[in-house]
């Protein structure tokens, strides 16, 4: 009953092709809006900000960026926290070289390095397939990590060799580095995220996401209907690795503001296909449910001991939240293979004929 | 999606708001880490920590009359964790004390514009011992070019060092990078050749390539600055290897008694410098054993209470509530603030008959911090392992700071420029 589309005529072909074609998942969106831009920058705490609100917004995106070449393109990826790190690195130079520069555009631009990073170790898409391009992205992972401690340039010779994000303004507000307010910060990483996201709906429903699709399912036959292949892949790693880049700026100037080269790690990779994978590979609400879960949760749960005034010391809260953050991923896993954003879609089926099934 | 968030924001306002209702006392969280890689080497020190502190709840009722809430936060050494349990304690923290290098690194910006004083003993950034630049952030007994410095006079003071070949054993990482500076202008100085091996967070198990250069260089020393897994692991490597233990220094979080106890014997000889010194007959421990021990408040037990590390963890909540006393005693008040507590970070004066009424007479050496001063400088001894436990080898040793004040001034002055607009004590004349 709350889902029902009877009734909803659709009269001309806009209508019928908008983002949200269905009124009750566009009143759900506004909610959700509602909620992200005016509801949660009122009530929320600088540590609701910190810990919650901004790092599921980056990792989201992060793990979007993911999806499009793993969910959409099928192209198996173990080099995303490399690619983030080639983004972070590419807004430090820019930021430091170039002290006149717009952050937001510098942020906007660091994706660029990334997409033309991410093409170069796309090549051997061409030729090997499935686990073994997963090694290949691998190579990409160790190497550039490796670049990034040995590369003294990149840290501008910082003796520590990590990079430090300088106060930047826009329009007489700071922005990122220590003395910009959470909220701002905040506001900032919504909007990039938003903007992209967008992007990424419009990208995956025309026609570079049905010859992804395509790739991905059965690249023979995609070949045959005249797809071709190579640019189809090539332009799956640019867009994802642009994606990836740009929540890699994000995550390091809007949020972590310092960061150290084994900071873009194997673990972060992992993190992020964790998020893609449990969320659903191959949509993009599916990201920002598995962040929720992997990075929002643990964050939370951490807080229940000490809000229901049960007295066990942090360390034990710690332990229990890596078992229950694990049992839930297997128990999601068992219920739905195919991801949160599945999940969501049987709930809404559900929801249709709900509360008279058949 | 929605309810998710619903029940995530209700969970979390609720948490917020209890969690403000429930402290008690001058709040000092500790961001400690008994889970994770580094576990073993952190709970000692936690240990240590959390029992003085308790000891002093239990026999004089906190400091001053008021107790003392040390809460733990969980990090598990990640800095991102670190950066949340920040988050979550600044509220009425009146310090932060951030455990390792990676979170003192990413929260060092933070305080200065939130206002809450850093306590890093013993480890963070070296030029933090400027304090006019670093006003928030405390270091003391010691900084890591103290200790590289009071191991290079070691050295020297066993036949000089000129035309030498010094191995700089260090985890690639800010924490290892950290001393090298020092080094590299050492090197030029008292002519001695510098041979830095970084050894890679991945590889701190198996350190068989790192052994095997240096078994190719022959080195005359091997200058470690390893944490965690990476002090086991080179530590086992040099006994496979018959490297000379004796030849061998590690900084003050390479002397970590489990480590050494592993190879036992073989270990002889392998050193340590360090500004804390275990005394299981002290005043201190007595009290413990007494008030928390005995009370079964401690997490403890023998062999760790006997450790290096667990004597440290307890100079540095030493040094905390000094800290607090000082601030109590200047503000007339027992209840104190954050920015209280950073003048009497900035005032401690620890005399040897201070540490004698404290019971801890020879666990630390005898220090004090100014306000251009956040390092205090208080040198150390350089320990031994004698293939049971760590003993005295050297008489104290003091740091020579007038050597690299400039650099640490320069170093200091460059973080600021990169971080401008940067808050300096504009009072303190340097």
């Amino acid at each position: 009953m709350l889902y029902r589309t009877a009734g909803q005529f659709k009269t001309s072909y806009k209508s019928d092709q908008a983002l949200f074609p269905i009124k009750q998942d566009a009143f759900l969106l506004g909610v959700i809006l509602l909620f992200a831009v005016v509801i949660f920058p009122l009530t929320a705490s600088e540590f609701t900000f910190q810990t919650i609100l901004i790092p599921i917004l980056i990792y989201s995106l992060a793990a979007l960026g993911l999806n499009i070449l793993t969910g959409f393109a099928g192209q198996l990826s173990l080099g995303t926290a490399a690619f983030m790190g080639v983004g972070a690195y590419a807004c430090y130079k820019m930021v430091t070289l170039m002290p006149w520069m717009n952050p937001i555009v510098a942020i906007l631009f660091s994706g660029i390095f990334s997409a033309g990073v991410g093409v170069a170790f796309g090549i051997p898409s061409l030729r090997i397939k499935g686990f073994y391009l997963a090694i290949a992205t691998l190579a990409a992972q160790f190497f550039l990590v490796w670049l990034f401690e040995k590369w003294a340039w990149l840290y501008n010779y910082n003796a520590s060799g990590a990079i430090q994000v300088p106060n930047l303004k826009m329009f007489g507000v700071y922005i990122a580095g220590p003395q910009a307010s959470s909220v701002v910060q905040y506001f900032v990483v919504l909007f990039i995220v938003s903007l992209l996201t967008m992007v990424c709906i419009n990208l995956t429903r025309g026609n570079l996401g049905r010859t992804w699709k395509a790739t991905r399912d059965m690249d023979i036959a995609a070949e045959l209907i005249g797809i071709n292949l190579m640019k189809s892949k090539l332009t799956a790693f640019a867009v994802s690795s642009y994606i990836v880049g740009v929540a890699g700026a994000l995550f390091v100037f809007m949020w972590r503001g310092a960061a150290e080269p084994n900071l873009f790690d194997i673990p972060l990779s992992f993190r992020v296909l964790f998020i893609a994978i449990i969320g659903g590979l191959g949509s993009v609400m599916g990201n920002f449910l598995g962040a929720i879960l992997i990075v929002g949760l643990p964050v939370v749960l951490n807080l229940l001991p000490a809000a229901l005034g049960i007295p066990i010391s942090s360390a034990t809260v710690e332990h229990l939240n890596i078992m229950c953050i694990g049992s839930l991923i297997i128990f999601f896993l068992i219920v739905e293979p195919h991801g949160l954003a599945q999940l969501w879609k049987l709930i809404r089926e559900k929801l249709i004929i709900w509360p008279f099934p058949h | 999606m929605k309810t998710f968030a619903k029940m995530a924001a209700a969970a979390v306002v609720a948490s917020v708001v209890a969690g403000a209702a429930m402290a008690e006392g001058l709040y000092t969280p500790n961001l400690s880490y008994r889970t994770g890689p580094f576990a073993a080497t952190g709970i000692p020190l936690m240990n240590g920590q959390k029992d003085y502190m308790a000891m002093l709840n239990a026999r004089d009722g906190g400091v001053g009359g008021v107790a003392i809430d040390f809460e733990e936060c969980e990090t598990g050494y990640s800095t991102e964790k670190g950066v949340e349990c920040y988050e979550k304690t600044k509220g009425k923290a009146i310090v932060t004390q951030p455990w390792s290098t990676g979170i003192t690194l990413q929260v060092l910006p933070k305080t200065n514009v939130d206002m809450i004083p850093i306590l890093a003993p013993g480890y963070g950034f070296s030029p933090m011992m400027d304090g006019k630049t670093f006003q928030w952030a405390f270091n003391m007994p010691s900084g890591y070019w103290d200790g590289a410095d009071m191991i290079l006079q070691y050295l020297q003071s066993q036949g000089d060092l000129k035309g030498k070949k010094v191995a700089f054993l260090h985890l690639d990482h800010p924490y290892g990078k950290e001393p090298l500076p020092l080094l590299e202008a050492k090197a030029e100085t008292m002519g001695y050749e510098l041979l830095p091996i970084p050894v890679g967070l991945k590889e701190m198990q198996n350190q068989s390539a790192q052994w095997l250069q240096i078994r190719r260089e022959r080195p005359d020393y091997v200058v470690m600055w390893g944490w965690g897994a990476m002090n086991a692991g080179a530590i086992t490597e040099a006994v496979k290897t018959k490297f000379d233990m004796s030849k061998m220094v590690g900084v003050w979080w390479s002397g970590h008694d489990a480590d050494l106890a592993i190879v036992g014997d073989k270990g002889k000889g392998y050193k340590s410098i360090s500004w804390s010194f275990p005394d299981a007959a002290s005043g201190v421990m007595a009290d413990i054993k007494k008030h928390v021990v005995d009370a079964g408040l401690s997490e403890s037990n023998e062999t760790e209470m006997n450790g290096v590390f667990y004597g440290r963890g307890l100079v540095m909540s030493m040094i905390l509530a000094e800290g607090i006393k000082v601030a109590q005693d200047k503000y007339g008040a027992a209840e104190i603030n954050a920015e209280q507590l950073r003048w009497g970070l900035e005032n401690i004066n620890i005399t040897e008959e201070r540490l004698a009424e404290l019971g801890m007479s020879g666990m630390v050496p005898a220090f004090s911090t100014s306000c251009a001063n956040h390092t205090g400088h208080s040198g150390g001894w350089m320990l031994e392992w004698d293939g049971a436990k760590f003993v005295k080898v050297s008489d104290h040793l003091a740091p020579d700071t007038a050597a690299y004040v400039d650099i640490a001034n320069a170093k200091a002055a460059e973080y600021a420029e990169a971080n401008a607009p940067w808050a300096v004590n504009e009072e303190c004349e340097g």
